[in-house]
């Protein structure tokens, strides 16, 4: 009897995942299952290109359309698996089928989280996460001359970027006081403010959302200072949450997502997870770390389906991740636990620098701006956590590879 | 075959290191890799950066941008987000110049 591997998840993650499991010689039978009608995709493109109509979906396919039949991976888009019985080894979908399996991988992703505020349900008002959500928020953009973004973390500040690009009047609003300051501190996050500003977004930090107001289209966007803004259109970007509820009760460690160990197994023999639903234990960062990267998600999906397969090597990664706004390409790798005092390499005023976060004398995290060669020069330095001369890491003239600390 | 066109003196591209020139319409690049040159577009397949301005690892470029990498004696897409693979192209060095045969 061949086995059964079951993915829940049809996307980059998953869909990764079950192109590896054939790439690796699996034999057995792969059913691959994902709520969206669509073949798996990248969604980077989501909050960009494709938002700005530049490209078309196709391209954003993480394989060509005939890669799943002539893989022979049993694919199931617009199905969801609804719960999964580890007792009996079933994945049950949302329409009754259960699928027997050996082994299954959770690469649910995430959902998005919506502001709990009157209005909130107005049509014009969006959040973004699949091909279908950027579809909407561009065919409202088409007709509409000014638009409200709220919250501006990497979704947000893309979209706010993109319809400035398309045109449109862009008015931000922002609890913390800087864009992206989660995932790149008050220092970078200024400069991100400084970029936006520069194309003409009306940015208020700080600032919270009491309110949508209008008819059955959104009118205006009400704030806790009480500010009402006009707009036409409004994307809602304040985060999202680890999708678990099928393994409710299953007795899966569930905690900031799916808690999983360095090989991708949760405390529950044959229940895999990889991807933003996964809470991982990281060998290099030393604890559970959840991300919700592109980078991750591919990685991590592939290293899954490995372990699946028998493979013993952890999941290792260094994370990386990118964000284009504009002419600005922003990347950031590894972890930084203190924003104070990075080294900086470069100059934040000409807008191409590297700033480097040591630990101990080693670096922890590092996030570019226009500087992409320098930042992938410091990637093995961070693998090897060997200790850095502050000095040659913020002289332009030294290669950053060559910036070790003599002894 | 391709007309061959003289893209700089040789020593423009010193070994480890890859130069982006202006052909026509397009940009080509050009690698030395433990003395073995490589020419190729330097427009990344994925979202149109500077390959020139990436990394060399051995014979294999990353764009700078995301990361995307390529074989550069295939231009194959080895990682990252690329979809399609780069032109590659011969490359000679004659009299003291490179010269790249283009398609």
């Amino acid at each position: 009897m061949p086995e059964t591997y079951v993915v829940a998840g049809a996307n980059l993650a998953g869909g990764t995942a079950a192109a590896t499991l054939r790439g690796d010689g699996f034999e057995g039978r792969v059913v691959l299952v994902g709520e969206e009608p669509v073949a798996p995709y990248e969604r980077p493109p989501l909050s960009k290109e494709f938002l700005r109509g530049e490209a078309p979906f196709e391209k954003a396919l993480i394989r060509p359309p005939d890669f799943w039949d002539a893989n022979q991976i049993e694919c199931r888009f617009g199905s969801r698996v609804a719960r999964i019985d580890v007792g009996s080894r079933q994945a049950i979908l949302d329409d009754g089928e259960a699928i027997r399996y050996d082994k299954v991988l959770v690469a649910t992703g995430l959902r998005n989280r919506t502001l709990g505020v009157p209005g909130a349900h107005l049509g014009g008002v969006h959040t973004l996460r699949t091909v279908a959500d950027a579809e909407a928020i561009r065919a409202h953009a088409a007709g509409a001359t000014r638009a409200v973004v709220v919250g501006m973390g990497f979704i947000g500040a893309e979209v706010a970027a993109s319809l400035r690009l398309c045109g449109l009047e862009v008015v931000a609003v922002e609890p913390l006081p800087a864009p992206c300051y989660r995932a790149l501190g008050p220092q970078i996050g200024a400069v991100v403010a400084a970029i936006h500003a520069d194309h003409g977004v009306k940015m208020h930090l700080g600032e919270s959302v009491d309110a949508f107001e209008g008819g059955d289209r959104v009118e205006r966007v009400v704030t806790g200072s009480g500010m009402r803004i006009d707009c036409d259109v409004v994307v809602v970007g304040v985060g999202a949450s680890p999708v678990t509820d099928l393994l409710e009760d299953e007795g899966v460690h569930l905690e900031n997502g799916i808690v999983v160990d360095e090989h991708c197994r949760t405390n529950i023999d044959g229940v895999y997870a990889a991807g933003d639903v996964a809470n991982h234990l990281h060998p290099l960062v030393g604890h559970h770390i959840r991300v919700e990267h592109w980078q991750n998600a591919m990685k991590q999906g592939a290293a899954a389906a490995k372990a699946m397969l028998g493979s013993t090597e952890p999941y290792d990664e260094v994370h990386w991740f990118w964000s284009d706004q504009y002419d600005a390409n922003i990347q950031s790798a590894g972890h930084v636990s203190d924003w104070a005092n990075p080294v900086i390499r470069g100059d934040l005023e000409s807008r191409s620098f590297v700033a480097f976060y040591l630990r101990d004398g080693w670096i922890e995290g590092a996030v570019a701006l226009n500087r992409g060669r320098d930042l992938r020069r410091c990637i093995a330095l961070m693998k090897s956590k060997a200790v850095v001369d502050p000095a040659k890491l913020a002289d332009p003239d030294t290669d950053v590879r060559s910036a070790l600390a003599t002894v | 075959m391709g007309e061959p066109v003289i893209l700089c003196p040789a020593d423009a591209v010193p070994d480890q290191q890859m130069k982006a020139f202006p052909v026509g319409s397009d940009q080509i690049a050009v690698a030395r890799v433990d003395g073995e040159l490589y020419a190729f577009d330097d427009t990344c397949t994925h979202a149109a950066c500077s390959l020139a301005d990436g990394e060399l690892e051995g014979a294999t470029v990353i764009c700078p941008c995301h990361m995307g990498q390529f074989d550069l004696k295939t231009g194959e897409v080895l990682d990252g987000p690329p979809p399609d693979p780069i032109s590659v192209y011969p490359v000679q060095e004659t009299d003291g110049k490179l010269t790249v045969e283009l398609d």
